[in-house]
C-alpha cells in the first residue's frame, strides 16, 4: 500500500492526527469518542440513513453525518453540543414513533443496539400518540424470521448480504414508511442462510429459527469455540444456558473471523443434543449393542486389545483417527497407536496434502503459510481446484472482503464452478480434475490443452508473474508433484508468496501436524529418521517401530482381506468415507471399537463403542487449514461421554495394568499441548493468545524439502461438502438440513437447482 | 416467455439505448404494463433475464415506484388528483363523485374490470385544476357533469377527447409577458420540426457548434445570468463549469423533466408544444461538456409528452441535428427519452440518476457531486426542461440582452404556472423579479369570486407560503428568498380567504409522506407521524399540545434529512403553524371551521 499521508484535525477540542481519508466517525472512535450510528458498518458501503451520527462542524451550517464526513486538516468538529444532543435525541424519537415496545418479549432484548442508544440519549417520554404502522411478521426459512415493525432501515442486512456475501438474497421494497426488507424468493428466502443478516440486525428485526423465544441473553453463559464444522476455524460464541446451547452466534467479533460465520458456524450446533447422541457405552452382547456401564466396556476393550495384540501382534492392529479431534487427542492417539499398541498402522481421511505442502517448502514454511488474515490482505489469490464459497467459506468471505476493500486480484484455475470466480479477474477454466496439468504446464510448459483454456492460462500466467505477495489456495486434488509444480511456478511471483492447503474439517490440518500418518511422527519428522524415533520413543516410553504403517484405505482392504484384526476408530467413520463395508461388517475383523457421538455406519458393526465429547464439550486446540491454532473450551457438560483424550488416558492406565504399555501421564489437554509445545516442531506458540482467545499460527513442516514425496493413491481426497453438509456429523444437524436450500446440491446435474448457488 | 412482436421490438430498443442494461428496467416493466395491463411473474421473469438481473432486483425496483402494479387494473384506470392545486378547485369533491359513479374505492376495480380508481398525487396539470388522467390521457377543468360525460362516452366503448394542451398554456398574450420559451406557443403543428426551423429553430445550435468554442457558450450562459429553473435556482454556466475536461469518462446530459413539484406545470406545456426548442439545447449544452449521449428523464404520468419527444427525436435524426457528425461539426450526440414510473424523489437529481440506472430511486450521498461522479459514475450535467429550452435563444441573443430582460442576478423570463383560486390560472411567460402583486392581480386576474387572499405557495408545495401582506415581492430567487420563501419552480398556487390552511398542510404533508422514499429516518417517520397528527387534528381530535409539536417535528426533520424532501415537508408547515396558528386553534373547538367534516379525504 502507498505511504499514507496524515491530517490534523480537532475534535471536541483535541487535537487529533490521523491518516487522510479517515471519517470522522472512525476518527472520533480513535480517540474513544463515541458517535452514534446504526446504518454506519465498518467495512460496508457508507449510507447516511439513519442520521444518528450528526455532529457540529464550524463553517458548516448544518450538521454534518460523521460517517460519510472525511475529516480533513484544521476540521473543527463538535460532537457534545447541545444541537447534536438534541438531533440525537429526536432522531431516537423519530425511530420509536413506529417501532413496537415489545422489548420484554423481543429476543434482542438486552443487547439491542436501539435499547441502548435509548438509554444513552433518548427521551424518557413519548409524545407519538398515532397508530403505528403495522404488518405481520414473516417467515423467510426455518431459521430467519422478519419482524418489519422492529426494523430500523439500517440497510445493513441488505448490504452484508450483498457485498459481503455476494448473494444478493436482499432488497427493499414498498417506499417511505412503509419500506420493508425483502427476501428474494416471493416472502422466502433462497440463499446460503449464513443467517449473517441476524448477526448485523442491531435490533430484533431479523431472529434466528434456532434462539426465538428461547430466553433472555442475560440468562445465558458465553463460550467462544473454533467452530466444529469446517477447516476454517471460525470462532463461534456459544450462547448456553442450563447446560444446553441455544445459540451460537459471533457475539464480540473477536475470532480470526471478524464478523463472519457462515450456516454451520451459527446454526449447526445442535448435534450436540441430538437425540440419536450415544450417552452410555455399547457393547456387543449376542450380538447386539447393548448399554454397559463404564468399567464393563473399559474393561472389555483392554482385554479384548491385549488378547488379540498377542494373538495376532501389533501389525494386525489399525488405528484410525479423526480430522475433528483436538490437537492434544491425535497426540495421545499418536502415542497410543505407536507405543502402547506398538503399531505405525495409523492414519485418518486426509482432505488436503497437508503433508505434499510441508514436503515441498520443508522448512520455508514457517514464512510461507498464509493465514486467514493473509488471505483478505493479500495483493492476489491464486486459487486452484476448490469452490471456497462452499467447501471454504471463510477463505472466500476474506477473498470477497479483500476486492471489496483494496481491489485484491483473484485468479482462478478451476475444473468446478464457483461463485467466487465472480470475482475473479481471470479464471482457468479447465476440465475437471486437469487442474494439475495445468500447474504442470505453468511450471514446465509441458502439456496441452484446447484453445480456450490454453488462452486464458497464458494470460492467467502472465498477470500472476507481474503479481507480487500472492497468497496460493489449493484443493484436495493437488497432491505431491502438482503442489512441487505449484510452488516452483510460484517462485517466479514478486514479494513473499504463501501458500494455503484447503482441506475439510476442524482439525484437518492438526491431524496432519499430530502426524496421524502412518509414515511419519508429529511434526512430519519420517519414520526413517533414527534421531526423531529416538526422541518421541524416549518421550513416549516405548519403542516405535521404523517401518511405516498403512494408509486407513490399505488398513479397510486388509480387514476385508483379514490381514488387519483390529480396528480403533476414534471420531472418524471409514465404512462411509471409504465406501467399504458400509452395510455390513467386514467378516475378518475380530475386534472394532469406536469412540464417537453417534452410532455411525462404523460404530454400527462394532464390538465396543465409547461415547465421546464432541468439541463443545472440552478443552484443548485445533489448527485450522491455514495452520491458526485456537483453544476449544467446554461450554457444557456432554452428560455421559467422556472426551476422547480422557479415553485414551483411561485405556492406557489400564492396558498398563495388564501390562501393555506405559500409562500416559499426561492429565488434562492443557498438559499435553505444553508438551506439543516443547516437543513438535513449529508448535512453539505463546499460549498467552490463545488463553485470550486469540489465534497462534503454528508451522509444522518437513525438516527438509522432498523432492519424491508423493502421497499414497487415493489417501488424500475431499468430502465434497458444501455449505449444508459437514460428513458425518453433519447427518445429526437438524436445523442445517431443514433449509430447502440444504436439500439441493450445489454441483446438482439440474441447472434449475443451481440457478442461485453459482449466478 | 413469448412476447407480442411490437413489446418485443420495444423491448430491444430500450435494451440497446443505454451502456448498461439494467437502465432499461423501469421503461421496459412500464410498457410492459400498458401490454398486460399489470405486471405478472412471467414477464417479470422475461425481463429479469433479458437485463441479466436476478429477480430481487427487479421487484425492489418496481415496489418502489408507485404507477407500477403487480394486479391488473381496469381497462380505464382512473386518476383523480386531489393535490393542492385540485383540492383547491374541487379535487376532493370531484373524487368522491367519481367514486360513487364507479362504485369502487381507492385502488379499486369495478366488477367488470372496465374501471379501477386511484387517488394520485399531483399529475401536473394544476392549472387545469380540478384535473384526471384516463389511462394516460389527461382531462382537466372538470367538474361532476363533465366527468359524468366522459364516463358515459367510455361506457359506449369511444375515447373521449383528452385536453388538446396543458391548460392554461394558450391565451391571448398579455402585454406583461415576455415570450421567449413560449414564443411557439400555439402555432400550428409548433410540435413539428418545420415549423421550428421556419421559427429560428435550430439556429442556435450552427452557431454554437460552428462558430463558438465551448468557453464561449460558458461565458455566454454565466452573462445571462440563467438560473436553474427546477427550483433550485443554481447558475447554469457555472454548473456546465464543473465538469471536468480531463475526464477520461465518457460525459452524459441529463434533462430533469420529472416534473412533480405540486402547484407545477410549466415542462408539460414546454415539451408538448416545443420539443425541438429542448433539443436544441441539449446539444448545446452536450458540446460545451462533450457529452455523446443524453437522456430526457420524463415523469411516466407524462406518456403523451414522451410519445411527442420521440416524434421530434426521430425528425432531428432524419435532419442530422442529432446523431453523428451534427451539421458536419464532427459533434455526435444521441439523445432519448426515459420514463419514470411514479416518484416525485425522482426529480432530486441523484435520485434521478438512480433512478436512470434501473434502481429504486433513492439519492446518492453528496459530495462527490453529479459534475464528477453522475450517471454510471461518470461526470454528469443534468438540468431542468425549462433551463434547458432557454439555452438555444440565450446563443441566439447572446447573455447579455438575456440577462437585461431580468434583474440582476436573475436574468431573463421564465415560466409561471399560476393555480388555485385565481380567475385566469395559466402559464405565462414573465420577467425575473416580476411581482407577485401583479402575477395575483393582474396576470392571473384577480381572485375568484371576488374574495380576499389568504396565502400564496409563491414556487410549489415545498416552500414556506406567503400571507396576503406579503406579497409585494418581485419574483426572483434572491427577492423570495429574503423574505423567508423561495422562489421554487415558478408553481405559484393561491388561496382565497375561505381556504382551510390546516387541511392544506395536512395535503401538503400527505403528498410529502407518501413520495418519501423511505430511505432515512427523519423524512420517513416525520412526514408519516406529521400526515397522521395532521388529519387528527384536522378531524377535530386535536389538542392545545399538538400545535407546537406540529412545528417542532417538522423543525425536527429540518436540515438534517439526506436529501432535500425532508426540508420541502417541513417548511410549508412551519410557515403554516406559524402564520395561521390561529386556524389550528379554531380546530380546537372540535371541527374545521371551513368545510364539513365529511369532506375530508385523505390521500393513501
Amino acid at each position: 500500500m502507498a505511504d499514507q499521508k496524515t491530517i490534523t484535525f480537532t475534535i471536541d477540542g483535541q487535537q487529533v492526527t490521523t491518516s487522510a481519508g479517515t471519517l470522522v466517525i472512525e476518527a472520533a472512535k480513535q480517540q474513544g469518542i463515541e458517535v452514534p450510528s446504526f446504518c454506519y458498518y465498518p467495512g460496508l458501503t457508507l449510507q447516511a440513513a439513519c442520521r444518528m451520527c450528526l455532529v457540529e462542524v464550524e463553517k458548516m451550517p448544518k450538521l454534518q453525518t460523521a460517517c460519510t464526513l472525511v475529516a480533513t486538516d484544521g476540521m473543527v468538529v463538535k460532537t457534545a453540543t447541545p444541537g447534536v444532543h438534541k438531533a440525537r435525541k429526536d432522531m431516537i424519537e423519530f425511530l420509536l414513533s413506529n417501532h413496537p415496545l415489545d422489548c420484554p418479549v423481543c429476543d434482542k432484548g438486552g443487547e439491542c443496539e436501539l435499547q441502548d442508544m435509548t438509554f444513552r440519549y433518548g427521551l424518557d417520554k413519548t409524545r407519538f400518540v398515532e397508530e403505528k404502522f403495522h404488518i405481520p411478521e414473516e417467515k423467510w426459512s426455518p431459521i430467519v424470521y422478519y419482524d418489519r415493525p422492529r426494523c430500523i432501515l439500517c440497510y445493513r442486512c441488505v448490504r452484508v448480504c450483498d457485498e459481503g456475501m455476494d448473494v444478493k438474497a436482499l432488497g427493499v421494497g414498498v417506499r417511505g414508511v412503509q419500506s420493508l426488507i425483502l427476501p428474494n424468493a416471493s416472502g422466502k428466502l433462497a440463499c446460503e442462510e449464513c443467517g449473517m443478516c441476524i448477526d448485523i440486525c442491531p435490533v430484533g428485526a431479523l431472529t434466528s429459527g434456532t434462539y426465538r423465544y428461547q430466553t433472555r441473553p442475560w440468562e445465558m453463559t458465553y463460550v467462544g469455540d473454533p467452530c466444529a464444522h469446517c477447516s476454517n476455524g471460525c470462532k463461534t460464541t456459544l450462547s448456553v444456558r442450563n447446560n444446553e446451547i441455544i445459540r451460537a452466534n459471533n457475539r464480540d467479533h473477536s475470532g480470526i473471523n471478524g464478523e463472519f460465520l457462515c450456516a454451520k458456524g451459527r446454526f449447526a450446533f445442535d448435534f450436540t443434543s441430538h437425540a440419536e447422541r450415544i450417552r452410555q457405552p455399547l457393547v456387543r452382547r449376542n450380538g447386539s449393542l447393548e448399554p454397559a456401564s463404564w468399567e464393563d466396556a473399559l474393561e472389555e476393550v483392554s482385554r479384548r486389545l491385549k488378547q488379540a495384540r498377542e494373538t495376532h501382534g501389533p501389525s494386525a492392529i489399525g488405528v484410525i483417527g479423526s480430522n475433528h479431534t483436538t490437537n492434544e487427542e491425535n497426540y495421545l492417539l499418536n502415542r497410543f497407536a505407536r507405543v502402547t499398541l506398538g503399531t505405525n498402522n495409523i492414519d485418518h481421511h486426509r482432505t488436503a496434502d497437508y503433508v505434499g505442502l510441508a514436503a515441498a517448502l520443508g522448512p520455508r514454511a514457517k514464512d510461507s503459510l498464509a493465514t486467514m488474515a493473509d488471505v483478505y490482505n493479500s495483493n492476489a489469490v491464486f486459487l486452484i481446484a476448490n469452490d471456497p464459497n462452499n467447501q471454504n467459506p471463510l477463505v472466500a468471505w476474506q477473498i470477497r472482503a479483500g476486492v471489496r476493500h483494496h481491489q485484491t486480484k483473484l485468479y482462478a484455475i478451476n475444473g468446478q464452478p464457483s461463485k467466487i470466480h465472480r470475482q475473479a479477474q481471470i479464471v482457468a477454466e479447465v476440465p475437471q480434475g486437469a487442474e494439475p496439468q495445468a500447474l504442470h504446464w505453468l511450471a514446465t510448459g509441458q502439456g496441452q490443452f484446447d484453445a480456450n483454456t490454453a488462452e486464458s492460462l497464458v494470460r492467467l500466467k502472465a498477470a500472476l508473474e507481474a503479481e507480487k505477495d500472492v497468497v496460493v489456495l489449493f484443493g484436495a486434488s493437488i497432491q505431491g508433484a502438482a503442489i512441487r509444480d505449484l510452488v516452483s511456478f510460484a517462485a517466479r511471483f514478486g514479494g513473499n508468496t504463501k501458500f494455503m492447503a484447503l482441506g475439510d474439517y476442524s482439525n484437518s490440518r492438526g491431524a496432519a501436524d499430530m502426524a496421524l500418518l502412518p509414515d511419519r511422527l508429529p511434526g512430519y519428522a519420517l519414520l526413517s529418521d533414527s534421531a526423531e524415533r529416538a526422541r518421541y520413543s524416549k518421550l513416549w516410553s516405548g519403542e516405535i517401530s521404523e517401518k511405516p504403517g498403512l494408509t486407513a484405505r490399505q488398513m479397510m482392504e486388509a480387514a476385508v482381506a483379514s490381514q488387519i484384526k483390529v480396528l480403533y476408530v476414534v471420531g472418524a467413520n471409514p465404512a462411509k468415507t471409504f465406501k467399504i463395508a458400509e452395510s455390513g461388517r467386514i467378516a475378518g475383523l475380530e475386534l472394532l471399537i469406536v469412540q464417537d457421538m453417534f452410532l455411525t455406519e462404523t460404530a454400527k458393526h462394532a464390538d465396543v463403542v465409547l461415547p465421546a465429547a464432541s468439541t463443545y464439550e472440552k478443552e484443548g486446540t485445533l489448527t485450522n487449514t491455514a495452520g491458526e491454532v485456537q483453544m476449544t473450551h467446554r461450554s457444557i457438560d456432554p452428560q455421559g461421554p467422556r472426551s476422547d483424550f480422557d479415553l485414551l488416558r483411561i485405556l492406557s492406565h489400564q492396558l498398563a495394568m495388564l501390562g501393555l504399555g506405559t500409562p500416559i501421564r499426561l492429565r488434562t489437554p492443557e498438559a499435553a499441548f505444553d508438551e506439543i509445545r516443547q516437543h513438535v516442531p513449529g508448535y512453539e506458540l505463546s499460549v498467552a493468545n490463545l488463553l485470550a482467545g486469540g489465534a497462534e499460527q503454528a508451522s509444522a513442516s518437513c525438516k527438509a524439502p522432498e523432492p519424491n514425496y508423493n502421497p499414497p493413491a487415493g489417501a488424500v481426497f475431499s468430502s465434497d461438502d458444501y455449505l449444508f453438509t459437514s460428513g458425518t456429523l453433519g447427518s445429526y444437524c437438524s436445523k442445517l438440513s431443514s433449509t430447502d436450500e440444504a436439500k439441493e446440491k450445489p454441483w446438482g446435474s439440474s441447472p434449475s437447482t443451481q440457478s442461485w448457488w453459482h449466478r | 416467455m413469448e412476447l407480442p412482436p411490437e413489446l418485443n421490438d420495444k423491448f430491444n430498443d430500450l435494451v440497446s439505448r443505454y451502456p448498461v442494461k439494467r437502465s432499461a428496467l423501469i421503461p421496459m416493466m412500464m410498457y410492459a404494463q400498458d401490454q398486460f395491463g399489470y405486471l405478472s411473474d412471467e414477464i417479470l421473469d422475461e425481463i429479469a433475464k433479458r437485463l441479466d438481473l436476478n429477480i430481487l432486483q427487479v421487484t425492489e425496483t418496481l415496489a418502489y415506484y408507485s404507477m407500477l402494479r403487480r394486479r391488473p387494473a381496469g381497462r380505464y384506470h382512473i386518476q383523480v388528483c386531489t393535490n393542492i392545486s385540485c383540492l383547491l378547485r374541487g379535487g376532493n369533491e370531484l373524487y368522491q363523485h367519481v367514486q360513487k359513479r364507479l362504485g369502487i374505492g381507492n385502488k379499486e376495480v369495478s366488477p367488470s374490470g372496465t374501471f379501477s380508481l386511484e387517488e394520485v398525487e399531483c399529475i401536473g396539470a394544476c392549472t387545469g385544476a380540478p384535473a384526471m388522467q384516463v389511462n394516460y390521457d389527461f382531462h382537466e377543468n372538470l367538474d361532476p357533469d363533465k366527468v359524468d360525460a366522459i364516463f358515459e362516452q367510455l361506457q359506449d366503448g369511444k375515447t373521449p377527447k383528452p385536453e388538446p394542451v396543458t391548460s392554461g398554456a394558450l391565451h391571448e398574450r398579455l402585454k406583461a409577458e415576455i415570450p421567449i420559451i413560449s414564443k411557439r406557443f400555439g402555432i400550428r403543428d409548433s410540435r413539428k420540426i418545420d415549423t421550428y426551423l421556419q421559427n429560428e429553430g435550430y439556429q442556435a445550435i450552427e452557431k454554437a457548434l460552428k462558430q463558438m468554442t465551448r468557453d464561449q457558450i460558458i461565458d455566454e450562459m454565466k452573462k445571462s445570468n440563467l438560473r436553474g429553473r427546477g427550483g433550485a435556482g443554481f447558475p447554469t454556466g457555472m454548473k456546465w463549469s464543473f465538469v471536468p475536461k480531463d475526464s477520461p469518462k465518457p460525459k452524459y446530459l441529463l434533462c430533469n423533466a420529472d416534473e412533480s413539484e405540486p402547484g407545477t406545470c410549466k415542462d408539460r406545456p414546454l415539451m408538448e408544444m416545443d420539443p425541438h426548442q429542448l433539443i436544441e439545447g441539449m446539444v448545446i449544452a452536450a458540446r460545451v461538456i462533450d457529452a455523446h449521449q443524453g437522456y430526457i428523464y420524463v415523469r411516466g404520468e407524462y406518456r403523451y409528452v414522451i410519445d411527442i419527444l420521440d416524434a421530434a427525436i426521430r425528425e432531428a435524426y432524419d435532419r442530422k441535428y442529432l446523431g453523428k457528425n451534427i451539421l458536419g461539426s464532427g459533434f455526435d450526440f444521441e439523445l432519448c427519452t426515459h420514463t419514470g414510473a411514479g416518484a416525485y424523489e425522482c426529480g432530486e437529481e441523484s435520485a434521478l440518476m438512480e433512478s436512470l440506472e434501473g434502481k429504486r430511486g433513492y439519492p446518492r450521498i453528496k459530495p462527490p457531486f453529479p459534475a464528477t461522479v453522475g450517471l454510471y459514475g461518470c461526470p454528469t450535467v443534468i438540468n431542468n426542461a425549462e433551463t434547458l429550452s432557454t439555452v438555444p435563444a440565450i446563443v441566439r441573443m447572446g447573455g447579455d440582452a438575456y440577462a437585461a430582460l431580468g434583474v440582476p442576478k436573475n436574468g431573463g423570463t421564465r415560466l409561471y404556472s399560476i393555480s388555485g383560486h385565481v380567475n385566469r390560472p395559466g402559464i405565462y411567460e414573465l420577467p425575473l423579479g416580476f411581482p407577485l402583486r401583479r402575477l395575483i392581480e393582474e396576470v392571473a386576474g384577480g381572485i375568484r369570486g371576488g374574495k380576499k387572499l389568504k396565502a400564496v405557495v409563491p414556487g410549489g408545495s415545498s416552500c414556506p407560503l406567503l400571507s396576503a401582506d406579503e406579497i409585494d415581492v418581485a419574483m426572483d430567487y434572491d427577492s423570495v428568498a429574503k423574505i423567508g420563501s423561495m422562489l421554487g419552480s415558478g408553481g405559484t398556487v393561491v388561496l382565497d380567504e375561505e381556504t382551510c390552511m390546516v387541511d392544506f398542510a395536512r395535503r401538503i404533508m400527505h403528498f410529502y409522506a407518501h413520495e418519501s422514499c423511505g430511505w432515512c429516518i427523519p423524512c420517513r417517520e416525520g412526514t408519516a407521524w406529521l400526515r397522521k397528527m395532521l388529519d387528527r387534528f384536522h378531524e377535530g381530535a386535536g389538542t392545545p399540545e399538538d400545535i407546537p409539536q406540529i412545528d417542532e417535528l417538522s423543525k425536527n426533520m429540518l436540515g438534517r434529512t439526506f436529501c432535500a424532501l425532508g426540508d420541502a415537508a417541513a417548511l410549508p408547515t412551519i410557515s403554516i403553524v406559524k402564520k395561521w396558528r390561529n386556524e389550528f386553534e379554531e380546530h380546537l373547538r372540535g371541527k374545521c371551521p371551513y368545510a364539513p367534516a365529511e369532506a375530508i379525504v385523505g390521500a393513501h
